[in-house]
């Protein structure tokens, strides 16, 4: 199948190869959460709640030194096209929950509240490729909305290679056609990888370029996140009548 | 949640004795409620409801199947509800699934009614495609987003939303199928018969509080309960189904009072909800132009 068009170079959406879907991300969807955001990456749609710092509640995981940090990734029922029937904790589910807690552990600021738990939810809305992602770059925006001291800003993005060409941020359809799928999450301006995924075999050259590109399209979600949090300030700062 | 103090307490109490909750809101008074609809693009229809911080989504996908044997004449619907963590802590992991399993129950009740079939707000003889062998089943999906009390009025609002925004594909059979064999069917892709949604009930869930009752409590006040009763009214002011849900027992009078009570709420509910409806409609296809 024709991934990118030989003649034209565009993909089957329409975008270039290195065009990103349009990003939307927005503050406070959850009110009874501590820090709640919602990120859509395309067609892609991600809830992130945060609850927390509380009260460690499994008083034999509570940690004196830090605070624990706990994640769960669920998919709801209409996600995908196909009405599966969702298994909560099913392996995928479990594994990227995993995932995604180690690569937003490396950026909470976890020794400035020790004993405590820090809880993100994320809620699958709409799945059409790159969920990972989505799920880490809501993360970011619901833990700054709970105001959770970190030390940067994570973001994550998703690159492919197909018919000779990487490719930036796959949907569902460029997703399961089989070619590798490298999905990167960075701290942006320390400048360093947090969340190094790929399946499906590449050579080490091609490597490179397809990191890269997802590198890049990291740093301009980071672009659009703080763009995003400094409206979300600016209007807090109106209704404090400042 | 965390817990209430004392005088909280006294707080939530003495203002419903007073005709004056917590919001500033009377006894009888609903939040403010917003639909949108077609919020999932996959689905066959989709809203989102909005009651003051309660927030869910409903969607319906519909699948060609077999009617069940006793039933030839009947497509078949499932409800079911999902409790996503984002609502609250304690939804992760399974520990919604109690409730998410009550709610679904609750609205299987007050939307299907009886085992025949009979008495059901939606119509399910419309779903049949080919009487005995082929008909539609809907699968409704509620997910709670949200949740600041009221959680089965806000789903029931969404599934009535949601199925006015559905529309089922029309299907051509193809003429000489024989007696025993499933019949060809060819699904159109194009053309869709939208659902007739006027005989859908909505659910008014009326919470006791001491000696009185409110519509539409929020999270802090569902917690001070003695019990609750959740009335299905359709448009007509008929009653569709009832569910008392808390452990303290009712005097008869005050159910029969309580249910009286509902069905006067539920029409400035179905006048609210019909005319947010209309207009989420309207945005969708001012959209789709």
């Amino acid at each position: 199948m024709e991934y990118v068009n030989p003649l034209t170079g565009f993909r089957l959406d329409g975008r270039r190869p290195n065009e990103m879907r349009q990003i939307r991300g927005e503050i406070g969807v959850v009110a009874k959460a501590d820090g709640s955001a919602l990120f859509e990456m395309g067609n892609t749609k991600v809830i992130a709640a945060v609850y927390g710092p509380r009260e460690v509640q499994n008083k034999g995981q509570q940690m004196d030194g830090q605070a624990l940090v706990r994640c769960e990734y669920s998919m709801a029922n209409f996600s995908t096209g196909d009405r599966a029937r969702k298994s909560k904790g099913d392996r995928r589910s479990t594994e990227i929950s995993l995932v995604i807690r180690q690569t937003m552990e490396a950026s909470i600021l976890t020794h400035l509240m020790p004993r405590s738990q820090i809880d993100i939810f994320l809620q699958v809305l709409q799945a059409d490729g790159g969920t990972r992602s989505s799920c880490i770059n809501a993360a970011t925006l619901a833990l700054a909305d709970a105001g959770i001291p970190m030390r940067d800003l994570v973001t994550s993005c998703s690159a492919g290679y197909l018919c000779s060409t990487p490719l930036l941020d796959l949907n569902y359809v460029e997703d399961s056609a089989g070619g590798p799928d490298v999905t990167v999450g960075t701290l942006v301006k320390m400048d360093k990888v947090t969340l190094l995924q790929m399946d499906a075999k590449l050579p080490v050259d091609m490597f490179t370029d397809v990191l890269q590109l997802a590198i890049e399209g990291c740093k301009a979600i980071a672009n659009y996140i703080r763009e995003v949090l400094l409206e979300n300030t600016k209007k807090l700062e109106c209704m404090r009548g400042s | 949640m965390v817990g209430l103090s004392a005088g909280e307490r006294q707080f939530i109490y003495g203002g419903i004795a007073q005709d004056l909750r917590s919001d500033g809101r009377q006894r009888l008074q609903f939040r403010p409620i917003s639909v949108q609809t077609g919020v999932i693009p996959q689905a066959n229809g989709s809203a989102r409801a909005t009651m003051g911080a309660t927030d869910v989504i409903a969607s319906i996908k519909a699948e060609l199947g077999k009617p069940a044997p006793l039933r030839p004449d009947k497509g078949k619907v499932s409800i079911f509800i999902d409790c996503s963590p984002t609502a609250a802590p304690v939804f992760e992991g399974r520990g919604g699934e109690e409730l998410s399993a009550e709610l679904s129950v609750g609205l299987q009740r007050c939307l299907l009614g009886g085992k025949s079939g009979a008495g059901a707000g939606i119509d399910l003889s419309s779903l049949i495609v080919v009487e005995g062998k082929v008909c539609w089943d809907l699968y409704i999906d509620g997910l709670v987003i949200s949740s600041d009390g009221n959680l089965l009025d806000a789903l029931a609002a969404a599934i009535k939303a949601a199925l006015s925004n559905t529309g089922i594909p029309k299907v051509s059979v193809s003429v000489g199928a024989s007696g025993e064999d499933q019949p060809e069917v060819d699904v159109s892709d194009e053309e869709f018969m939208q659902f007739d949604t006027s005989g859908v009930p909505v659910v008014v869930t009326l919470t006791k509080v001491g000696r009185h009752y409110i519509v539409d409590a929020t999270l802090e006040e569902e917690s001070q309960m003695s019990s609750a009763v959740s009335v299905s009214v359709n448009r007509h002011g008929r009653v569709c189904g009832l569910i008392k849900r808390g452990g303290t027992g009712l005097d008869p009078s005050v159910v029969l009072d309580m249910v009286s009570v509902a069905k006067h709420a539920s029409e400035t509910l179905i006048a609210v909800l019909d005319s947010e409806i209309a207009s989420a409609e309207a945005i969708d296809d001012d959209d789709a132009i």
